[in-house]
């Protein structure tokens, strides 16, 4: 009986130790996720919805970026403390939705901050409030990680500053419903015609 | 007699789970302490001011091929056949003679820098090893450090003597060029580095910036100007950092991970 015991207590031991070793296994990959493609099937390979990293919205809530799927997105990347290019980049922005018209419903309008600091989810969902954005418009907080390698595949440069400002390119990126980049334009007030007929030719995609 | 068995039991198994440990250990890159230090931006606004870098711990030397294979042996979404071309352009471990072989029959590459990686794929290698890519004030910091086993009259001609020669046909080992004042070693000489915000503002011209088409392109570009402008191989630096994109997969671009000190 006591041999059994032992033999018993033996393999609950051995147990004991594969389950942690596996537990720290399980830990490793896990953090090497960063490009692990989820339902890679549905997507092209160029979708930036290949992006896992999860954010939240001005409503505080959870998001990752293949949740845009189904629709055309416009892009930009700023943030709100931003005194001289941002508003401006919004308002490039907002006037590419307003030129939609009826359309702009089938459209998501996505504003990504560098400012993981301070843009807050409270803190857009006051900006989303003071420059009129709908609810067709998400505002997106994430780590610097996630908004990092947005920007890199965005190519949108960005560099904050020993006063935690931020120096950055002002593109206006439009992906299509599956989350390939289709269009790019740089520069503020720039002529967005060739963005909106884009937005409108993406519409039409089934 | 039981209890005494359970302990020497558990005592196994603890002793196993040590001995692995220290295994893993041996595996593990030194990381050396780089103590805090003020980095001057190459490039600076009238609102920047040098940047506070606080210690961090860094690799002593960049990632190999050998490191390299058995991240992509334990993360199969990297390996060549199988990675995204949107995280990393067609010369993706170009050297490498197929997944999981790294050299053809006649280079010994194992113990060379990994190169033709991409900035996602040095992303998350350094995310695997529990590490991040440091950023350009980091590895400006730590990659100004003097050199302490070599003659020289100063770090640019250094630099630049390097940047005039023309790449080897096989990229040399680690640890064969200089080790500087941190123990670092080939933070210039051997390769180039990815940085985590490589891709940090540039502008497009040394710039007064009074252009209404800079203005416009950038927040703040009217007062960019360049710190020290002898510092050609910075220049150097920041340009070719200027013209990357994270897929790309450069023959002589590798990296090195770092790490926050807690």
């Amino acid at each position: 009986m006591a041999k059994y015991n032992i033999g018993l207590l033996l393999i609950l031991n051995l147990l004991g130790c594969m389950q942690s070793s596996n537990k720290t296994e399980k830990k490793i990959t896990a953090s090497g996720r960063q490009a692990v493609l989820s339902d890679k099937d549905s997507m092209p390979a160029e979708s930036i919805f290949h992006l896992t990293d999860s954010f939240q919205t001005q409503e505080n809530i959870p998001f990752t970026l293949s949740m845009l799927k189904g629709k055309p997105t416009v892009v930009g990347m700023i943030f709100t403390h931003c005194t001289y290019a941002c508003p401006r980049l919004t308002a490039d922005i907002k006037n590419i939705a307003d030129s939609l018209k009826g359309e702009k419903e089938k459209v998501n309008f996505l504003l990504v901050s560098f400012d993981t600091k301070r843009d807050t989810p409270d803190r857009l969902n006051k900006f989303a409030e003071e420059n009129g954005l709908n609810k067709n418009w998400i505002l997106l907080h994430g780590s610097e990680d996630a908004v990092r390698t947005l920007s890199v595949l965005l190519n949108v440069q960005y560099e904050k500053d020993a006063e935690g400002n931020f120096s950055h390119s002002n593109l206006v990126s439009v992906l299509d419903k599956n989350g390939v980049l289709q269009y790019q334009k740089e520069g503020l007030e720039a002529e967005h015609i060739v963005t909106i007929s884009t937005i409108h030719k993406l519409i039409q995609q089934r | 007699m039981k209890y005494i068995l359970t302990i020497l039991l558990l005592t196994g198994c603890f002793d196993v789970s040590n001995a692995q440990q220290k295994k893993a250990v041996s595996f593990e890159k030194k990381m050396l302490k780089i103590p805090a230090g003020n980095y001057k931006p190459f490039f600076v606004t009238k609102s920047n001011k040098p940047i506070k870098v606080a210690a961090f711990k860094m690799d002593e030397s960049a990632v190999t091929n050998t490191e390299f294979l058995l991240f992509v042996t334990a993360n199969p979404e990297w390996r060549k056949s199988k990675v995204n071309r949107l995280f990393a352009d067609s010369n993706y471990l170009r050297d490498w003679e197929s997944d999981l072989i790294i050299g053809g029959k006649n280079i010994n590459i194992y113990n060379s820098p990994v190169v033709h990686v991409s900035w996602f794929a040095a992303q998350a290698y350094c995310k695997w090893k529990n590490k991040r890519l440091p950023t350009v004030a980091e590895w400006e910091l730590a990659g100004n450090a003097a050199p302490k086993n070599i003659k020289y009259t100063s770090l640019t001609e250094y630099i630049l003597g390097w940047y005039k020669k023309p790449n080897l046909p096989v990229l040399p080992n680690i640890k064969t060029t200089y080790q500087n004042v941190y123990g670092l070693y080939d933070m210039h000489g051997l390769i180039w580095e990815w940085t985590f915000n490589f891709n940090s503002f540039i502008s497009s011209g040394d710039s007064r910036g009074n252009t209404e088409d800079e203005l416009k392109a950038f927040c703040a570009a009217g007062s960019i100007n360049v710190v020290d402008k002898t510092d050609y191989a910075g220049f150097l630096r920041f340009s070719y950092r200027g013209s990357l994109k994270g897929n790309y997969c450069i023959a002589n671009l590798g990296f090195r991970c770092a790490k926050t000190i807690e």
